[in-house]
């Protein structure tokens, strides 16, 4: 089954072509590893598309590109300014407290005072880890963590949101309200993109895109 | 202001941070300097006694400064990055970074400075605490730099070390010959050395020191810039 297919709509994340190799090993025996060569994939506002592959397909290569976290080698990208990105592991400070996190991903994302606090209390309702607003990340679970992590790339509503991986670490519970969660920011015309080795719930997306060889290709 | 105090406290929730950060630089100074000296008469220096005080207290403010450096950028990268590219920008969280060390780094200053009045009379207290300062943002400037280019905890701490030994066994007092171009020191440690022997140091000693701590911290802040930019 697909949902939410709207192809009249921009695409709110286009990708074309999009190649990148890194170089290995010393010196004198350099080697060039092709990741992608020629990737290509696009999101529409209001779909939830998956990315999957093998490890080491070069998944999370072509998220970060998508991020900007690394340079491509060549293929063209056009993404939307407002962008959220949950990394695969979790980016945060481990001797900082959520609520620290909280406020200085709003300064990142010019929210006001206000605004950002409605949407992290929100969030924190919504993935329910509002208990742990004061404590410092070093003593987090690695499920909570990853809660953070995901609530971070939510906190300004953005266009496109990039999940890396979103679920590891969640408990049937939280997998399921992540899923929830997912589905409501879809129909509210948020562009969805989910990479994982490993995508159980098919039936929920849109389109799901497998990377071999280096390129995109539609799955399902 | 409010990221430059966040970035600050975060390593001071570790209670051992502080304490080390008092402690050693104070030890330091009231250990290491009589072996300093005889160390720089062994070297063919000429050191004497009160200067070696006086340079020591710059030393320890720079090793644990350079280290703080080296530690507030490498560490914390991938969230800074992250920080970065959602928008805060390069340029903002390099500014927060660098500041947050610049206030650490003050603390340990103050810790050597401290201990450097309690060993010795200092002619020039002024000069000298403004040199042992000097000292302390230099390294924070090299450490921010290793910790920009290099992230392993390692291989960065190991080069920050290796800067420093580089800089002071090569410093004014500790050989025979001139300061060769890695003493990147050179001017701080002649200024306090000069302020340890009662000797005030010309202006132009000032204008080249506040040159040098200002290309240092314009090259680290280049480097952390470099280090989270977008690369879209």
């Amino acid at each position: 089954m697909s949902v939410g297919t709207s192809v009249a709509v921009r695409p709110v994340l286009r990708v074309d072509g999009v190649a990148k190799a890194f170089a290995t090993g010393p010196p004198w025996h350099r080697r060039r590893v092709e990741v992608l060569r020629g990737a290509s994939l696009q999101v529409r506002p209001g779909e939830l598309v998956g990315l999957v592959g093998e490890n080491g397909s070069g998944k999370s290569t072509l998220m970060q590109i998508i991020v900007g976290l690394l340079a491509r080698d060549s293929g063209t990208l056009v993404k939307p300014e407002r962008l959220g990105y949950c990394p695969q592991q979790p980016l945060l400070w481990e001797k900082l407290t959520v609520s620290e996190h909280f406020e200085l991903f709003a300064q990142a994302y010019h929210l006001d005072q206000e605004s950002a606090a409605v949407a992290r209390d929100a969030l924190l309702g919504e993935l329910a880890f509002s208990k742990y607003l004061a404590y410092r990340v070093e003593a987090l679970s690695g499920g909570t963590r990853q809660k953070l992590n995901l609530a971070l790339a939510l906190l300004h509503e953005p266009q496109l949101l990039l999940l890396d991986e979103p679920y590891a670490g969640f408990d049937w519970e939280t997998y399921l309200a992540f899923w929830q969660l997912a589905e409501r920011r879809r129909v509210g015309g948020m562009g969805i993109l989910i990479v994982s080795h490993l995508l159980a719930e098919r039936e929920r997306l849109t389109r799901v895109y497998e990377l071999r060889d280096g390129r995109c290709e539609v799955v399902s | 202001m409010i990221r430059t105090v966040m970035f600050a406290r975060e390593p001071l929730r570790a209670p051992f941070t502080l304490a080390l950060l008092v402690v050693v630089p104070a030890l330091f100074v009231i250990a290491a300097a009589g072996a300093l000296s005889d160390f720089a008469t062994a070297l063919g220096g000429s050191l004497q006694a009160d200067a070696a005080v006086a340079l020591s207290a710059g030393w320890a403010a720079a090793f644990l400064s350079g280290a703080l450096g080296f530690f507030q950028a490498a560490s914390a990268r991938g969230a800074d990055r992250r920080l970065a590219l959602a928008g805060l920008g390069p340029a903002r969280v390099a500014a927060s970074r660098i500041g947050a060390t610049l206030v650490l780094a003050c603390v340990a200053a103050l810790a050597a400075f401290g201990a450097l009045l309690t060993r010795v009379e200092v002619a020039h207290p002024l000069h000298a605490a403004v040199a042992v300062l000097a000292f302390a943002v230099l390294y924070v400037a090299i450490g921010v730099i290793v910790g920009s280019l290099i992230t392993g905890p390692l291989e960065g701490s190991l080069v920050v070390v290796f800067v420093f030994l580089l800089d002071a066994f090569a410093g004014p007092g500790m050989t025979g010959g001139s300061a060769p171009p890695w003493a990147v020191s050179q001017t701080a440690a002649e200024t306090l050395i000069a302020a340890g022997m009662g000797v005030s140091s010309p202006p132009s000693d000032w204008g080249t020191l506040a040159l040098v701590i200002g290309a240092a911290l314009v090259i680290a802040f280049a480097a952390f810039v470099a280090s989270a930019r977008n690369r879209s």
